[in-house]
């Protein structure tokens, strides 16, 4: 197409000796257009610039017949039809099959928004069209067959939890792929919160070391991601397996635990630390040989176990200042 | 990308179960809440499913769209289909893109030996060429014969032959029934639907023709498998019935009864067939069935459906309709003993045999319509497919009874059954009877509401139809539709039938519209412009080939619809046509359109126009005392004009 254009531009360029760049039309003054150009002969009209004097040429070749086009279809939708049936699944917008007047797009001010036709707006967006409330009641309709009923006793979640602790995760994807299988479609993840394990306390420090970050402890949550295995069955046992593992594992104490120091403990016990020591002498300081050694009160080995368990806040503060007040027998002022 | 996230809450089980609450199996430390009463709770089973009901379910749920066109074809307004000739086309050249893709892929098969799809599609893999140095034995053999591909397997066979490697008997015979089904040439493969679908005319040729090859492939194979088996003979009997060398056949079958070689059933259906090539004579083709079905009953060979269909297409083919008739009655109560149920073969056969167009009327099909109504079919038989058409061609022209067409209908659309209309042409003639019987038989409004439905994507109506219909409006008078079976007939490209051109202005005229009726009030400008597309299309179709030339009756129309439309300069347009061209013009246009014409020039105070409508009057030896005295008295005529009325019509006139 553009060969034989600029055939034809040549072939122009050559016979027609009309002025055939700007130059020439202002350089050669008034009189060679007069004679190149006798049709434009009154001297009152404005002279047009004519950049391309051989356009006519191409447009009429260019002016092909065609047949007319049939309207829109929405012009012979009826009001009340079945929308279900002419919109059932999702599909981009087709503006000759949505009979809506609708426009979308931003135009100078006071101009009318673009139409749907040729709206590439309209067609970006995604529509829902096939999900009007009478398509999606339907569809209920018709799946309900393979549904049953939701158990009595266990509407809300405060009643089914106790009897199904445990939440599995898995994911199904839907590609348009030469392949429905996806290697995501694998990973399982197994959660349930750790506060309905049973644990004594050595067990449960020790599940919690085993277990790492899988426990979230702020919302108590424990979670088994697991994706090392090819099918998703196996990462379900696998991910089984492993809470069935540390919860077992925890219970037996291995002979190099007794090793545990100070640097490994978890909690701050006052029986352990130097602040017992540091109590102790204080009380002690000025105590005979061989007098009963006076031990620091239970009510403020645990307040010191508070503060440092817990962190310093107000409370804590002022209930260690009580303590140690009582213990030292100062009195309050 | 979708993603489902399946939420499972253990224990998982396949069971139904119940859980009890007891005390504290799952406890938390920080205490149980106060309810310990032991519940009992029920959960139900899964119902189980296949992987695909629920789309089936959700599928069930979309209705017919009947604005738009067939799914195969592209949903927009410049690529929907509008005539016979152009949903042929696409189907056909979506087709051809589909085998070019598979040329290509056979012609550059060292591009396309990936395969990503999991699990592999062997369609994808480019196919195995054999030539004539593959190395080849018998197991490729046969798994060419199991894939189907006959080219190949000759091919193959040949190779061994050459070879010298011998061919177990059992693969040749394989190789023989391959060959003989096909007649060893290639089918249209099955990936083919739109060709197989718009294949019409095979049909016709086939059914009389012999075309089985002689002394080709199969009867080689034939005779070389030794000893014969009843296979091989089976095989070559039904493969030269079925391509109709009939004599060999039957003398092949008789054959095999002097050798006392045991057939089955399926051979002497395939006999059965072609009795009506054997015998000319309807007593001698009864007789023959009849000896046959003894020779299959002394073998203790059991009847089927092809039995049942074979003997109805036989009795089809009797002249007598007497013994046609009394022997389809004996057969059906027969075989309804020996339990084969018919299928719509069956009662296709039924139906030509019974209501023939030079026989008496016959009510088979209310019977046959009782008992299969609501009933969902699939094909067992390849005659099924006739069943639909021949049923509406049946209720329209031996029977013209609208219920009994409607309940056709329902039966096509209940369940599956449109798969068995057939192919295009079967579906065509079944709406086309269809059509033409309710435009004959149903009043004109519900008429259009069948027609808005089925037209143009279900079916695109032939011009005879068009005619039926405009007939209909014709008897009903029912103006207002024209318009729209004018657009409609423009697109369909039925513009170059004069009948129908004549027969449209025809009703346009005839039915002045009433100015009052509401839907009647546009109706002066719809024809008009209806009239003045015909005039343009006329004139452009000159340049055509169907070419369709005026005629002063069609102008006169053309004329009178314009005026009546208001269109006044038009008129005058059409009428200066008219009278510039009387040479090529042959008759004249009515005298009602030139009174018509002239009054319009009397309202548009143009006398020149009405002098010119005067002089053609009086040029072709019309009645123009009427137009003159009109002319007379509508206007105030200067000198001029009155010089020239009184030099066509004369002092007379002016006198009066």
């Amino acid at each position: 197409m553009a060969a034989s254009l600029t055939r034809l531009l040549e072939r122009s360029l050559r016979t027609t000796h009309a002025p055939q760049s700007s130059v020439r039309l202002f350089s050669n003054g008034s009189q060679k257009q007069q004679q190149q150009q006798p049709e434009v002969e009154d001297e009152e009209e404005f002279r047009v610039l004519n950049l391309r004097p051989v356009k006519q040429q191409f447009q009429r070749r260019r002016d092909i017949r065609r047949d007319d086009v049939t309207p829109p279809r929405t012009t012979r939708m009826a009001v009340d039809q079945d929308w279900t049936a002419a919109w059932p699944g999702p599909r981009s917008f087709h503006p000759a099959s949505v009979p809506l007047p609708l426009r979308q797009g931003f135009t100078e001010r006071g101009a009318a928004a673009p139409s749907k036709f040729a709206n590439a707006e309209l067609m970006k967006i995604p529509n829902f069209l096939h999900l009007t409330p009478p398509a999606i009641r339907q569809q209920c309709e018709a799946i309900k067959k393979f549904c049953t009923p939701w158990p009595k006793g266990l509407e809300t979640e405060a009643k089914w939890k106790p009897h199904f602790p445990v939440e599995v995760i898995t994911t199904d994807y839907c590609q348009s792929l030469p392949t429905v299988r996806n290697p995501e479609a694998r990973r399982v993840t197994v959660s349930l919160k750790l506060s309905d394990l049973k644990f004594d306390n050595h067990a449960r420090d020790k599940f919690l070391r085993l277990v790492g970050e899988r426990y979230n402890k702020e919302t108590d949550v424990l979670t088994f991601v697991t994706d090392r295995c090819p099918l998703r069955k196996q990462n379900y046992d696998y991910a089984l397996y492993l809470l069935t593992a540390c919860y077992h594992e925890s219970f037996v104490t291995e002979p190099w635990e007794a090793t545990k120091s100070e640097a490994d403990m978890e909690l701050y016990l006052f029986e352990r630390n130097q602040a017992k020591r540091s109590a102790e002498a204080i009380l002690n300081w000025n105590a005979a040989e061989g007098a009963p050694k006076k031990a620091a009160s239970a009510s403020y080995a645990q307040c010191v176990e508070q503060l440092i368990n817990e962190g310093e806040n107000e409370y804590n503060l002022a209930k260690y200042k009580e303590e140690v007040m009582k213990m030292l027998n100062v009195a309050a002022q | 990308m979708y993603l489902s996230r399946q939420l499972r809450l253990l224990p998982k089980a396949s069971i139904g179960r119940s859980i009890t609450t007891s005390s504290t199996h799952y406890t938390t430390t920080t205490g149980t809440p106060a309810t310990p009463a032991v519940e009992h709770i029920e959960i139900p089973n899964r119902i189980e499913r296949s992987p695909t009901d629920i789309l089936k379910a959700l599928a069930s749920t979309v209705g017919r769209d009947h604005t738009a066109p067939h799914y195969k074809y592209h949903d927009d307004p410049f690529l929907i289909p509008m005539s016979n000739m152009a949903k042929r086309t696409y189907a056909m050249s979506k087709e051809a893109g589909r085998k070019a893709a598979k040329w290509i892929k056979e012609e550059h098969r060292e591009l396309f030996l990936h395969q990503e799809a999991q699990p592999a599609i062997e369609k994808f893999a480019p196919s195995m060429v054999y030539t004539e140095e593959s190395e080849v034995d018998e197991s490729s053999l046969g798994q060419l014969i199991e894939l189907g591909e006959l080219k190949d397997a000759v091919l193959v066979y040949n190779l061994l032959e050459q070879k010298g490697m011998t061919v177990s008997p059992e693969l040749k015979q394989s190789l023989l029934e391959l060959v003989c089904f096909h007649n060893n040439q290639d089918p249209l493969p099955e990936e083919y639907i739109e060709e197989r679908w718009f294949l019409q005319n095979n049909q016709r040729r086939e059914r009389h023709g012999k075309t089985w090859k002689d002394g080709d492939l199969a009867e080689k194979l034939y005779a070389e498998i030794e000893p014969k088996t009843p296979q091989t003979y089976a095989a070559l009997i039904r493969g030269m019935a079925k391509y109709l060398q009939c004599e060999r056949a039957y003398a092949l079958l008789q054959e095999a009864g002097e050798k006392q070689i045991q057939l089955d059933t399926n051979t002497y259906n395939s006999i059965i067939q072609i009795i009506s090539f054997l015998k000319d004579n309807a007593e001698q083709r009864w007789q023959l069935c009849t000896e046959l079905l003894q020779q299959m009953s002394q073998q203790k060979l059991r009847p089927n459906l092809g039995t049942l269909n074979a003997i109805l297409q036989c009795i089809s083919t009797f002249g007598n309709f007497k013994l046609a008739r009394s022997s389809a009655l004996k057969v059906l109560p027969e075989f309804k003993q020996l339990g084969v149920s018919p299928s719509l073969g069956s009662y296709y056969y039924l139906l030509i045999i019974f209501c023939r167009e030079r026989g008496p009327v016959s009510h088979v099909i209310v019977d046959i319509l009782n008992e299969i109504a609501g009933r969902e079919f699939t094909v067992e038989h390849p005659k099924d497919t006739y069943f639909f058409a021949t049923a509406m061609d049946v209720c329209r022209n031996h029977l013209n009874d609208k219920a009994l067409a409607k309940k056709v209908n329902e039966l096509l659309h209940t369940g599956n059954n449109y798969d068995l209309v057939g192919d295009s042409f079967k579906e065509s003639i079944y709406y086309r009877n269809y059509l033409a019987l309710l435009c004959q038989t149903e009043s004109i409004e519900d008429f259009m509401l069948t027609y808005d439905l089925l037209v143009p994507n279900i079916y695109i109506p032939e011009p005879g139809i068009m005619e039926e219909v405009l007939r209909t409006i014709e008897i009903n008078a029912a103006v207002e539709h024209v318009p729209r079976i004018w657009s409609d007939m423009v697109v369909f490209d039925h513009t170059h039938r004069e009948s129908l051109l004549l027969y449209v202005l025809r009703i346009m005229v005839d039915n002045r519209p009433n100015a009052e009726t509401p839907s009647q009030a546009q109706l002066p400008e719809q024809c008009a412009k209806v009239a003045l597309d015909m005039y343009n299309k006329i004139e452009e179709s000159v340049r055509r080939i169907k070419k369709v030339s005026f005629t002063g009756q069609m102008l006169g129309d053309i004329l009178t619809l314009l005026v009546r439309g208001d269109n006044y300069e038009k008129a005058n347009e059409v009428f200066s046509h008219i009278d510039k061209n009387q040479h090529r013009i042959p008759g004249t246009p009515a005298e009602s359109a030139l009174q018509e014409y002239v009054e319009a020039s009397i309202k548009e105070k143009s006398p020149s126009q009405a002098l010119a409508a005067l002089q053609y009057a009086v040029d072709n030896n019309m009645e123009s005392s009427v137009i003159a005295k009109r002319i007379h008295d509508g206007f105030t005529l200067n000198e001029t004009h009155l010089a020239k009325l009184k030099s066509l019509v004369g002092e007379s006139f002016l006198e009066k």
